[in-house]
């Protein structure tokens, strides 16, 4: 539930969107880290459950998660305008300094030190995904610990038995993540409990 | 000569039937080298460009519209890239029309769940990339410290490993 007192302006939007879209050097695990401490961490627009709820629709999406992310966070702090402004900061910067990245790649892509540096960032970005994935465990694992144990082994079976799906027996990502929304399903409904308040 | 329409509609297409990231390579792949308006080689350096630059790492289309068709075919592919994720707003309605089902919670949590696990993978392929080391997993280590402390920025994060790399690993 965001405080409508404090919705952004158009303008206010565009411009945090504009700063992720210029620092978020690194791709996707940057651009997830920075979106999170923005709207989450910093200004409580939305909460670590919307905004892991907004990520699962962005999943069911053709194209860039990123951008589908981009488009609903927009459309609920600023409506058209608000999705207008939010992908026009995220992604012109970013695509202009990837123009200039290509342009330069070309004239260093043969040099040691670019490697050596290389060699350092990659695993770097692996790391900062790492803190994105803990960012998205938090909310799920206190709601875990508040049901008991039950709900702790299920979701430690589904998020690890999901990690072990696509690395060791190779599964597409879309089948992993239907799987367990099956699975969630029907091991998390109470289906026994009256369905009074469900019409 | 490339066709700038038929161009745009092949980054268009793969975006259509991709989900994130990578998966419009194989596509567009297909495409531009039956063409002959791409050479394998701008792929791989296309990727690695969206590695490392701002934004989502789908931007990687944008290096290769950039190195196989200068400014224009950098700017049809983020055009490309831009239409298809407003298909939210029509998963977002559907969402809406369901979200009342007792069992859509659970739903939701089983995917959220597995995220953790698809995030989880995806730092497993970058640490198991060639040319990676046993050093990469120091590197991925204090990434992930810097980030959890939340006072460092990851462009700082990312600098600083680009400078330990330079000592490393320099020959």
């Amino acid at each position: 539930v965001n405080r409508a007192a404090d919705r952004p302006t158009t303008l206010a939007l565009l411009r945090i969107w504009v700063q992720i879209g210029l620092q978020s050097f690194g791709g996707g695990a940057s651009t997830q880290l920075l979106i999170r401490r923005e709207f989450v961490d910093r200004r409580a627009w939305l909460s670590a459950d919307q905004f892991g709820m907004l990520w699962n629709l962005c999943l069911f999406t053709p194209g860039i998660n990123l951008v589908a992310l981009t488009v609903l966070i927009g459309r609920q702090l600023g409506g058209i305008r608000g999705i207008a402004a939010s992908l026009a900061g995220l992604l012109l910067p970013s695509a202009a300094v990837t123009c200039l990245l290509a342009a330069a790649y070309k004239a260093v892509q043969h040099s040691a030190a670019v490697h050596a540096a290389l060699q350092g960032v990659i695993p770097a970005t692996a790391g900062i995904m790492a803190m994105v994935a803990v960012a998205f465990t938090q909310p799920l694992a206190r709601r875990a610990h508040a049901e008991g144990t039950r709900a702790v082994v299920l979701s430690a079976a589904v998020a690890l038995g999901s990690a072990a799906a696509l690395i060791v027996a190779g599964l597409p990502v879309a089948l992993v993540l239907g799987m367990a929304a099956i699975l969630g399903a029907g091991a998390f409904t109470a289906w026994r409990r009256p369905a009074a308040e469900y019409p | 000569v490339i066709n700038p329409l038929v161009y745009f509609a092949l980054f268009l297409k793969a975006s259509l039937f991709s989900t994130g990231g990578l998966s419009n390579l194989p596509s567009l792949h297909q495409d531009l080298i039956g063409l002959g308006w791409a050479a394998d080689r701008d792929f791989g350096e296309a990727v690695a460009i969206g590695q490392i630059s701002p934004g989502p790492n789908g931007l990687w289309v944008v290096s290769l519209g950039y190195l196989t068709y200068g400014y224009a075919g950098a700017a049809l592919a983020l055009l490309a890239v831009l239409v298809p994720p407003l298909l939210v707003l029509a998963v977002a309605a559907a969402f809406a029309r369901i979200a009342r089902h007792r069992w859509v919670d659970g739903l939701m949590r089983g995917i959220s769940l597995a995220v953790v696990g698809v995030m989880g993978s995806v730092c497993w392929t970058i640490l198991r990339q060639p040319g990676a080391d046993w050093k990469g997993l120091l590197f991925a280590g204090g990434a992930f410290a810097l980030a959890a402390s939340r006072r460092v920025s990851p462009i700082g994060i990312l600098a600083l490993a680009a400078l330990i790399g330079l000592a490393v690993y320099r020959r």
